[in-house]
C-alpha cells in the first residue's frame, strides 16, 4: 500500500516499534499522573500501589516490543487516512456539545456556551458532519435519510421509551 | 434433582408471563435487526440497545438484554452466511462453509441449520446452567479474596492465550485495561487517582463509554477506510428447512459442537471464542472426505454454529455464579446489571432467585424465539443487508450517541466516547486487539479489591496465593497455560487455528 512505512536501518517491525513507544509514553504519563498517590505497603496497600505497579509493567511491555521490533520482521505502519476518524469524532462531539447545550470553559474564566438543539437538531447536525467522513456520501440521499432517522429516533426514544433526552428545547421547551 | 426441577419451574413461571415473553421477543427482534448489519458485532449491538432496557424492572431488562444478545449472535451468523462478513471473531468460521453454501443456492438451508443447531445447543446449555448454577455458587461462597484474585489471573491468562496475534500485545492490552480501571476514586481511601481533578471521571471511566468507543466508533472509522465491497448473495435463498440428507449429516456435528462449545464457554477468559474453531477442526478431522470443507459442507456450519451458541450461553455461568465476566460481552452485561442495581455474583442466586432462574429460563425461550422469528423474517434481513454502508454508518453513529447520552444523561460522556473511538482506532493501527483491554478493564477493579483484601488478611505475605490450595491450583493452571502457549510448536498451531 502506498505511504506505508516499511522501516529502515535496524528497524524490522515498524508497527511494533510504534506500539512500544506508545506503551512507554503511556506508562510514563501514568507514573507522572500518579506520582502524588501514596503507594502504601504490601500489608496495607495505598491508592498509588497498583497504578504504579501496572504502569511499570506496561512500560516493560513497551520495551519488550521495541527490542522485538529490532530483531524480528513485522508489519509496516499503515497509512492513516485522517478524513474518516476526524469527521466521525467531530460528529460525535458536536452531538455531545449541542444535545442540551454545553459550557466550554476557556482560560481566563470566560466560557463558550453552545446552543441546546435537542434530539431533532443535534441528530441531523451529527449525521451531516459524519457525512464528510466518507467519500461515498450522496448528500440528497443523506438528507432524506436524516429526516427518516430523526423521525424514527423521536418515535423510538421519546414516544415509545420516553427517555429523558432533550427533544427540541428551542421549539417545544424540553 | 427436585431442586433442579423446582428451580427451572420457578424460572419458567417468571419467564412465561406475558410481559417477559414480550420483552424477550422485542429483545431478540431488535438484537437480530442490529446484529445483521455488517460490521456491527454483538458488543456494539448491546451497547447501542442498552438504553432500550432502562424503562423496565431489572428482571425484564435483563431478560430483554439476554434476548438482544442471542439476537445479535444470530444476526451475526446471518451476515456471515449471506454476505461473507463476520461480525465478530467467532463468526469467521461460519463464513467458510456458510457463504459457500449460500453461493450454491443453499443459503436457506445454511441459515436453517444454524438456527436449529443453535436452538439444540441453547437447550443443552440452558440445562447445563441450571444444573451447574447451584453447585458453582456454593463453591463461590468458599472463595476468599485470594481465590478470587487467582481465578481472575487465570481468566486473564486464558484471554491472552486466546487472543489473536501477538501474545505480548495481548498482555499489554490487558495491562492498559487494568491501568484504566484504576482511574477514579480509590475505593478504600477515597483518593482521586489519575483524574486530574476532573469531575466526570472521578467515578472511573464508564464501561459503556469505553466499550462503545473502542468497539463501536473505532469499528466505524475502520470500516470507512475500506471501499465498500459487499457480496450479498443474489438470487434465491432457497427453502429454510434443510433436506433429509443435510439433516442426517448435521446431527452428529451439532451434538459434538454443543458439547465442545458448552465446555469451552464455562472457562473464564473467553473460552467461548475457541468453540467454533475447535468444532470446525474436529469436524474436518472426523470427516470421511475433508476436502469438502470450505466448499459448502453443512457440517462446517452446523458444528461451529452450535458450538458458538452453546458457548455464548454457558459463558453466563462464570458471570452468574462467580460474578466474573469471562469476555467482553459478559463485561457489558455486568455494566447493564449494575445500572439496574444488581451486582452479579453468587449472591444473585440466593437473594433474587426469580431473577436468576427467570433469566435462565428466558435463555431457552430466547433461543426458541430466534428459531420462530428468524425463519419467516429472513427475507427482511436480506433487504437490510443491502443498505449501503454510507447510510449505515451515520445511523450507527447516531444510535450510539443517543445510547451513551442516555446512560447518565451526560453530554461529556458522549465526547469521551469520541476520544476512546480515536484511541481504539489508534490501537488498531498499532496492531492491538481491543477485547483483552476491555476484559482487563472490567476485572481490574475486582482484582484490586480482592488483592488488597487478601494482602490485609495475610499481612502483606504474597505467599498466601500459593499456600491456599484452591488458589494455588488456579494459579498452577494459569502457569501451565502460559508455558504451553509459549512453546514454539503450540505457537504455530495457534496461528493455524486463527488463520484457517
Amino acid at each position: 500500500m502506498q505511504g506505508n512505512w516499511q522501516g529502515g536501518g535496524h528497524i524490522k517491525a515498524p508497527q511494533d516499534l510504534a506500539a512500544g513507544v506508545f506503551l512507554i509514553a503511556l506508562a510514563l504519563f501514568a507514573l507522572w499522573a500518579g506520582s502524588n498517590l501514596n503507594p502504601g505497603t504490601m500489608r496495607a496497600m495505598g491508592p498509588g500501589m497498583l497504578p504504579r505497579a501496572i504502569a511499570v509493567l506496561v512500560g516493560l511491555c513497551g520495551i519488550a516490543l521495541i527490542v522485538g521490533s529490532l530483531k524480528w520482521d513485522g508489519p509496516p505502519i499503515e497509512r492513516i487516512p485522517w478524513r474518516g476518524p476526524f469527521f466521525i469524532a467531530l460528529g460525535i462531539v458536536s452531538f455531545g456539545l449541542t444535545i442540551r447545550g454545553f459550557r466550554i470553559p476557556l482560560p481566563g474564566g470566560i466560557g463558550l456556551t453552545t446552543p441546546a438543539l435537542g434530539l431533532i437538531g443535534s441528530g441531523p447536525l451529527a449525521i451531516f458532519i459524519a457525512g464528510f467522513a466518507s467519500p461515498e456520501t450522496r448528500w440528497r440521499e443523506l438528507a432524506i435519510f436524516t429526516a427518516v432517522m430523526t423521525t424514527f429516533c423521536f418515535l423510538l426514544f421519546k414516544v415509545a421509551l420516553n427517555l429523558p433526552i432533550p427533544l427540541a428545547p428551542w421549539l417545544v421547551g424540553y | 434433582m427436585t431442586d433442579f426441577l423446582g428451580n427451572l419451574a420457578l424460572g419458567f413461571s417468571v419467564a412465561f408471563s406475558f410481559n417477559t415473553l414480550f420483552l424477550c421477543l422485542i429483545g431478540c427482534l431488535v438484537g437480530t435487526l442490529v446484529g445483521v448489519l455488517p460490521g456491527v458485532g454483538p458488543i456494539a449491538t448491546i451497547a447501542m440497545l442498552l438504553p432500550l432496557t432502562f424503562k423496565f424492572d431489572p428482571v425484564g431488562a435483563l431478560i430483554m438484554l439476554a434476548g438482544i444478545y442471542y439476537g445479535a449472535q444470530y444476526g451475526g451468523s446471518t451476515t456471515a452466511i449471506l454476505v461473507n462478513i463476520p461480525g465478530e471473531a467467532t463468526a469467521v468460521v461460519t463464513t467458510l462453509d456458510g457463504h459457500q453454501m449460500a453461493r450454491k443456492g443453499r443459503a436457506g438451508a445454511a441459515l436453517g441449520i444454524a438456527a436449529i443447531g443453535s436452538f439444540i445447543a441453547g437447550t443443552f446449555a440452558t440445562l447445563l446452567i441450571a444444573a451447574l448454577g447451584a453447585p458453582l455458587s456454593g463453591l463461590a461462597l468458599k472463595f476468599g479474596p485470594a481465590e478470587y484474585f487467582s481465578l481472575m489471573v487465570m481468566g486473564l491468562v486464558f484471554a491472552t492465550v486466546l487472543a489473536r496475534g501477538s501474545i505480548l500485545k495481548a498482555v499489554a492490552m490487558i495491562l492498559v485495561g487494568l491501568l484504566l480501571s484504576t482511574v477514579g476514586q480509590d475505593l478504600e481511601t477515597g483518593a482521586e487517582r489519575l483524574t486530574f481533578g476532573w469531575q466526570e471521571i472521578s467515578d472511573g471511566v464508564d464501561f459503556a463509554v469505553l466499550a462503545m468507543g473502542v468497539f463501536g466508533f473505532a469499528e466505524v472509522m475502520r470500516n470507512l477506510e475500506n471501499p465498500e465491497a459487499r457480496d450479498v448473495v443474489r438470487g434465491a435463498i432457497g427453502s429454510l428447512l434443510p433436506n433429509r440428507e443435510e439433516f442426517r449429516r448435521s446431527i452428529a456435528p451439532i451434538a459434538r459442537g454443543t458439547l465442545i462449545g458448552s465446555i469451552l464457554g464455562i472457562l473464564p477468559g473467553n473460552g467461548a471464542l475457541l468453540g467454533p474453531f475447535a468444532s470446525y477442526t474436529v469436524e474436518k478431522k472426523l470427516a470421511k472426505d475433508p476436502s469438502i470443507f470450505g466448499k459448502g459442507a453443512i457440517e462446517g456450519v452446523a458444528g461451529p454454529e452450535s458450538a458458538n451458541n452453546a458457548g455464548a450461553q454457558t459463558s453466563f455461568i462464570p458471570l452468574l455464579t462467580l460474578g466474573i465476566p469471562p469476555n467482553a460481552v459478559m463485561a457489558l452485561m455486568v455494566g447493564a446489571m449494575t445500572i439496574h442495581g444488581i451486582i452479579p455474583g453468587p449472591q444473585v442466586m440466593t437473594k433474587s432467585p426469580n431473577l436468576f432462574w427467570g433469566m435462565v429460563a428466558s435463555m431457552w425461550i430466547g433461543n426458541l424465539m430466534l428459531l420462530i422469528i428468524n425463519l419467516p423474517l429472513v427475507g427482511l434481513w436480506v433487504k437490510l443487508l443491502k443498505v449501503p454502508y454510507r447510510l449505515m454508518f451515520p445511523a450507527i453513529m447516531i444510535f450510539c450517541c443517543i445510547g451513551i447520552y442516555s446512560i447518565n444523561n451526560n453530554p461529556v460522556e458522549v465526547m469521551l466516547t469520541a476520544f476512546f473511538g480515536l484511541v481504539g482506532y489508534g490501537f488498531y493501527k498499532m496492531g492491538f486487539e481491543p477485547a483483552p483491554l476491555l476484559l482487563g478493564f472490567v476485572l481490574g477493579k475486582l482484582m484490586e479489591e480482592n488483592l488488597r483484601r487478601a494482602m490485609i488478611i495475610s499481612r502483606g505475605d504474597m505467599l498466601t496465593f500459593v499456600e491456599r490450595p484452591l488458589s494455588a491450583a488456579l494459579l498452577a493452571v494459569a502457569a501451565i497455560l502460559i508455558i504451553i502457549a509459549l512453546m514454539p510448536a503450540m505457537n504455530k498451531k495457534r496461528d493455524v487455528v486463527f488463520t484457517e
